[in-house]
């Protein structure tokens, strides 16, 4: 069944197995600095590579709210705007540095309905170059339709 | 250090499990447009409940959201630039009811992020004002890993609107390790 970007996906056409469509994040420090700063976090190893060198980090790295954001956005991509995240539940792993693209992937766990609302678990895995920076979980519900 | 042996430290940790970490905090500013504008130009994140209100009219939501992801963001202590590097990149000091203040002085001043789990009971809309409490769930034992000796600390942060209603949660969890443990450990 063809997608139309920007409509909700029908929540009944989602099934066990299903596979999101690849997403690639090139990562920058743009991204990284503007991401910290629209999250309001200051933490200095998110914007300051002396700082993040001297913590023994390879250089800034992605904080974790903008992680998630970008897990969010993954899925929402995805499933369209009528999409509800209930949960996202993630490990973290090696860090989200520049030079360092994201890979993101996921699949379809489960699939339920419960009244009106078809909800969808999501296996998630984020990964660079060095390894998996997040892997986990997200519940997403979707109008059953 | 066998199970047999007293852990001085892990002993003193004990009296914070269960207890409040920080006093309850209440959001500088109410959910509002400008931030969200912010962070989705931040993130490329184009989905229109963020910031379109006639599509978010017709979609479940009946008008604009916040970007779940947020949550943390609306609630976050405004920072004092001034000394952040020196506070190890905290945005305030901590206060005495925090175990990582106790870990820090302890000499597990590394810290590693290792889990996050976020729950959302509703999206946020406009004028929505956050208050939070958080509270330490669990404190290891010692551990020994790949990233030096020490102990995770885990803690949730609950999340309230007017008239108490919990809008999401977050556990968190992080690694407190002595980073001159980390070429002992490998």
């Amino acid at each position: 069944m063809t997608h139309v970007p920007g409509e909700s996906r029908p929540g009944g056409e989602i099934g066990v197995g299903d596979v999101l469509p690849l997403f690639e994040l090139p990562v920058t420090p743009t991204r990284i600095v503007a991401g910290a700063i629209a999250s309001r976090d200051f933490m200095p190893a998110h914007h300051d590579a002396d700082f993040a060198k001297a913590q023994g980090a390879p250089d800034i790295f992605m904080n974790i709210l903008t992680t998630n954001g970008y897990v969010a956005r993954f899925i929402t991509d995805w499933a369209g705007p009528e999409a509800m995240l209930h949960k996202l539940v993630i490990r973290l792993g090696v860090p989200a540095i520049p030079g360092q693209p994201l890979r993101f992937t996921g699949q379809v766990t489960e699939a339920r309905e419960e009244g009106e609302e078809r909800v969808i678990e999501v296996a998630i895995r984020v990964a660079n170059g060095l390894g998996d920076h997040a892997t986990g979980t997200v519940v997403v519900s979707l109008p059953a339709g | 250090m066998t199970a047999a042996e007293v852990d001085p430290l892990r002993a003193r940790l004990e009296v914070y499990i269960g207890t409040p970490m920080g006093p309850p905090a209440v959001a500088p500013d109410p959910v509002n447009l400008p931030m969200i504008r912010h962070w989705v130009d931040a993130l490329d994140d184009r989905n229109p409940v963020y910031l379109d209100e006639a599509v978010a009219a017709a979609t479940r939501f009946g008008g604009i959201v916040a970007p779940p992801a947020m949550l943390q963001t609306w609630s976050m202590a405004r920072p004092r630039i001034e000394g952040i590097a020196e506070r190890g990149g905290s945005p305030v000091e901590m206060t005495q009811d925090n175990p990582i203040l106790a870990l820090d002085e302890a000499g597990y001043v590394g810290t590693l992020a290792t889990n996050s789990e976020l729950e959302f009971m509703r999206y946020l809309r406009l004028g929505d004002l956050l208050q939070l409490t958080t509270e330490v769930e669990s404190i290891s034992e010692f551990k020994t890993t790949s990233l030096g000796k020490g102990y995770f600390v885990t803690w949730v942060t609950t999340y309230t609107c007017a008239e108490d209603e919990v809008v999401g949660r977050q556990r968190f969890r992080i690694f407190k390790f002595d980073p001159s443990t980390i070429e002992a450990s490998e």
